[in-house]
């Protein structure tokens, strides 16, 4: 008897929970699951990805050459972590954006690993164009969510 | 008064599927596409190995890089199906507001 009771308030208490969360979506019109666009979030990773893509590029111009070394370039990996700290840290700060954060934080993760790989030896036109790859697919994976987030703006 | 209640169920499902059939081929387009350049990506990863270009480090290494991209990759699409179906729910409780709102004759919602 007591079980059925329980059974009764809890299917109560659910109802009226639906019929509240219903109701406050009605009065509030519209339903937001996702943040809204940031122009900021956008401008840093396309700078990031141009600065990227820039290091490359030169990489592939000393390609053989005494500067290819990881030494030489050691400002890039410097500059472009804390570009992506800066990225990740307001992606963070802003509500319901879970998913571009994590996107930063495994963008900041195929940085690392860039500069693992140049560490242990130059990189060949072949490991560059793999990289670039890498690279691009990621880039796209943030921008194309945040200028979704647009929403017919 | 009198809402009809088949007739509202009829115009939400005609705005939840039109929300939603409406994005879904931009993101099966974006899915395919990356799909394709992440497995050329693999196949790469795999023949630079097997031809000694590069070390067992540094072919784990890019394979990280690649399971990277393709998670980021995953999680938009997953970012665009939310985004999707908050437009389907938004569409679906302005069609129930206006329909609401006219039969009662005020504005209720």
């Amino acid at each position: 008897m007591m079980s059925i009771d329980r059974r009764i308030l809890g299917f109560g208490v659910f109802l009226v929970s639906v019929c509240l969360v219903v109701t406050l979506a009605l009065s509030s019109c519209t339903v937001k699951l996702v943040s809204g666009y940031d122009e900021t979030t956008d401008r840093a990773v396309t700078d990031l990805q141009r600065k990227t893509e820039a290091h490359l590029v030169t990489l592939e111009s000393v390609e053989g050459l005494p500067e290819c070394t990881y030494e030489n370039h050691k400002q890039f990996y410097d500059e472009a972590k804390v570009d992506i700290n800066v990225i990740t840290v307001r992606a963070a700060a802003i509500p319901k954006n879970d998913i571009t954060t994590q996107e930063s934080q495994l963008l900041a993760s195929q940085l690392d690993n860039l500069e693992k790989l140049h560490k242990i030896a130059c990189l060949s036109k072949d490991q560059i164009t793999l990289v670039r790859t890498h690279f691009n697919t990621s880039f796209t994976a943030i921008l194309k969510l945040e200028l979704a987030k647009r929403r017919g703006e | 008064m009198s809402l009809d209640a088949v007739k509202l169920g009829k115009d939400i499902l005609a705005a939840l599927n039109g929300s939603l059939t409406e994005k879904w081929p931009d993101v099966k387009d974006y899915g395919e596409a990356e799909a394709k350049k992440l497995a050329q990506t693999l196949v790469m990863i795999a023949t630079l190995k097997a031809t000694g270009k590069i070390n067992k480090e540094q072919a784990e290494l890019h394979l990280e890089m690649q399971k990277n991209a393709t998670r980021m990759v995953l999680m938009t699409i997953e970012g665009l199906g939310v985004l999707s179906a908050e437009a389907a729910i938004n569409s679906a409780l302005s069609a129930v507001k206006d329909n609401v709102n006219t039969e009662i004759g005020f504005t209720l919602l």
